[in-house]
């Protein structure tokens, strides 16, 4: 656990806690280890836990068809991911893999739960952080979908042009 | 401009640890695209006359969108080869063995005129490329879209046109497509040109009458020339008709964005012979010849009088009308236009010569660069430049006497 603290207030998410709830953060955290390529939770799986990297690179990606998978994104020392498995039971909308070996810490919905319970003034700064980063990543996600577009159009031959319809009107 | 849009994909092998990610840029995969065209039974292509230059041009028809493209020699290769089963590197290197010079580039506006067209499968991005385009506009742009969308309201279109003319044709209409039809009016605009030259002398007197009752003359005119336009435009529209042709629209719209002016679409005849097109653009001005030779003829067999003053400057008026739109170099695209376009097989000569005319002056300190179809515009422009010019010196008292501070 000597690792904890000094990640923590690395990360966004905790950015507005004080020393005393790092503190009482730090043990309710569980260290994991994957190496690289390896998957860290698949598509579909349950989503329960909220992770926070240590070190490495985690690869987010969605899949397309057959064994083809789209990138969504990267994460990377100090970022978080699956905090939507905080919040509802849907199942993981997204793979998560490690791309190098990585150290990720995991916060499970129970004890975020629990937070919520014992330490409501500190699940609220956490969770007022949570909805800032939502917006930020929702305002990704629309910038992801236009280069998508951009990419399938371009790579259709798309130009945007001037009309080019032929017709002939007697008067 | 932009660098190619790149998109990451992940493949994982089954039963394998690890992945790999793939690097793709837009570029990349565009070599790879497979252009498929809209079913067969969906278009149909027709190969038009040679122009000065040689050159082929076809029209390209969305059977189901009722829509049309000119394509040249090259496009029309492309064409045959956007089947789905070759790729665009593929297709850009049968062009080149073909044609020369050629790179899979110059394949993108060739795909997005066959998209715009509705020929293309799994293009439905008409809607996305307005939107875009329409957030990229500033206030300005938006403002005068918006005039423009208004003004262009004023335009409007009769539903049913080509069950209409369909209709009319078999119910005597095709009567008009008898070569004792031609003769005939022929005949009689020989017999009112002369009843016209018995007249003239008095055409002074006529003006002074029309001119005693101003509104009531301008009022009985304009009447007289507006239900002789619609009758003109029906005509077009009964000539497509006679070839077995479909008329897409008849209607009223502002010509050149300006004028308002009575139409009828046949951009279909371009599915049929030059003689076709030629014959559908003969026939709306033998409408305004046959009606002004009636006028003339009414005006001799009237005695002195108002009467007689009105059938003759109805019949001045038509005469007048017939002859502007046969006049080919106007810059406006009548049937006199549309003639001497079918006989040179150059069915866009008034666009491609605007689009020269700014690049005139560089292109002709090398004119042994300039093609034969180049000269035929540049003669196109001149002789409308002139004509132009000499309409306005005619006019010069008129216009003067709009001014009369200058005098």
């Amino acid at each position: 656990m000597a690792n904890i603290p000094d990640i923590l207030p690395k990360v966004v998410l905790f950015q507005d806690l004080e020393a005393d709830s790092m503190a009482n953060l730090a043990p309710l955290l569980i260290a994991k280890k994957f190496a690289a390529g390896s998957l860290i939770f698949r598509e579909m799986d349950d989503s329960d836990a909220l992770y926070i990297v240590e070190r490495g690179t985690v690869v987010v990606s969605k899949h397309v068809s057959g064994d083809v998978e789209m990138v969504l994104t990267r994460f990377e020392v100090g970022d978080f991911f699956g905090e939507m498995g905080l919040f509802d039971n849907a199942p993981r909308s997204a793979s998560a893999s490690a791309e190098t070996d990585t150290v990720l810490w995991r916060l499970d919905r129970s004890v975020f739960h629990d937070i919520f319970s014992y330490h409501p003034e500190m699940a609220a700064k956490i969770c007022y952080r949570l909805v800032t980063i939502f917006i930020e990543r929702l305002r990704v996600t629309n910038e992801q979908s236009r280069d998508a577009i951009r990419w399938a159009l371009e790579a259709t031959g798309y130009i945007s042009g001037a009309q080019s319809l032929f017709g002939r009107k007697s008067t | 401009m932009d660098q190619p849009a790149k998109l990451q994909l992940l493949t994982r092998q089954s039963g394998e640890a690890g992945f790999e990610i793939h690097h793709i840029d837009s570029d990349q995969a565009y070599l790879g695209y497979r252009p498929r065209r809209v079913e067969r039974e969906t278009w149909e292509i027709t190969a038009q006359p040679q122009s000065p230059d040689g050159r082929r041009n076809f029209i390209l028809k969305n059977l189901r969108q009722d829509r049309y493209l000119l394509i040249d020699e090259r496009e029309a290769f492309l064409w045959e080869r956007f089947d789905g089963g070759h790729c665009v590197e593929e297709i850009a290197g049968a062009c080149q063995e073909r044609f020369g010079d050629f790179t899979a580039a110059q394949i993108r506006p060739v795909l997005a005129k066959l998209s715009e067209a509705g020929l293309l499968v799994e293009r439905e991005n008409l809607a996305l490329q307005q939107s875009l385009a329409r957030n990229q506009e500033n206030l300005w742009v938006i403002g005068i879209n918006s005039a423009a969308k208004y003004w262009r309201r004023l335009a409007f279109t009769l539903p049913n046109a080509d069950r209409l003319c369909g209709a009319i044709y078999r119910c005597g209409g095709f009567v008009l497509f008898h070569p004792v039809t031609l003769v005939m009016t022929l005949a009689i605009a020989v017999l009112a040109g002369v009843a016209a030259l018995h007249l003239s002398p008095r055409a002074k007197q006529f003006t002074q009458m029309l001119s005693a009752t101003p509104w009531r003359s301008t009022a009985i005119i304009l009447t007289s020339l507006l239900a002789v336009s619609m009758m003109h435009v029906t005509v077009h529209a009964l000539a497509c008709k006679a070839y077995g042709r479909r008329v897409r629209e008849l209607g009223f719209f502002l010509l050149q964005g300006v004028l308002p002016t009575f139409y009828a679409d046949v951009t279909d005849i371009f599915m049929s012979t030059r003689k076709a097109r030629v014959v559908v653009d003969l026939a709306g001005p033998l409408v305004e010849l046959f009606w002004g030779s009636v006028a003339f003829l009414a005006a001799y067999q009237t005695g002195p009088g108002l009467a007689q003053a009105f059938l003759f400057g109805i019949g001045v008026v038509l005469w007048e009308g017939a002859l502007i739109n046969l006049y080919p170099f106007n810059f406006l695209e009548m049937d006199g236009y549309n003639i001497v376009a079918d006989l040179l097989a150059m069915p866009t000569l008034r666009q491609q010569a605007l689009a020269l005319a700014p690049e005139l002056h560089r292109r002709l300190l090398h004119p042994r660069s300039l093609t034969k179809s180049e000269w035929i515009q540049i003669g196109y422009l001149l002789l409308c430049a002139v004509s132009v010019l000499i309409y306005l010196i005619a006019h010069l008292d008129f216009l003067l006497g709009l001014l009369p501070s200058w005098k």
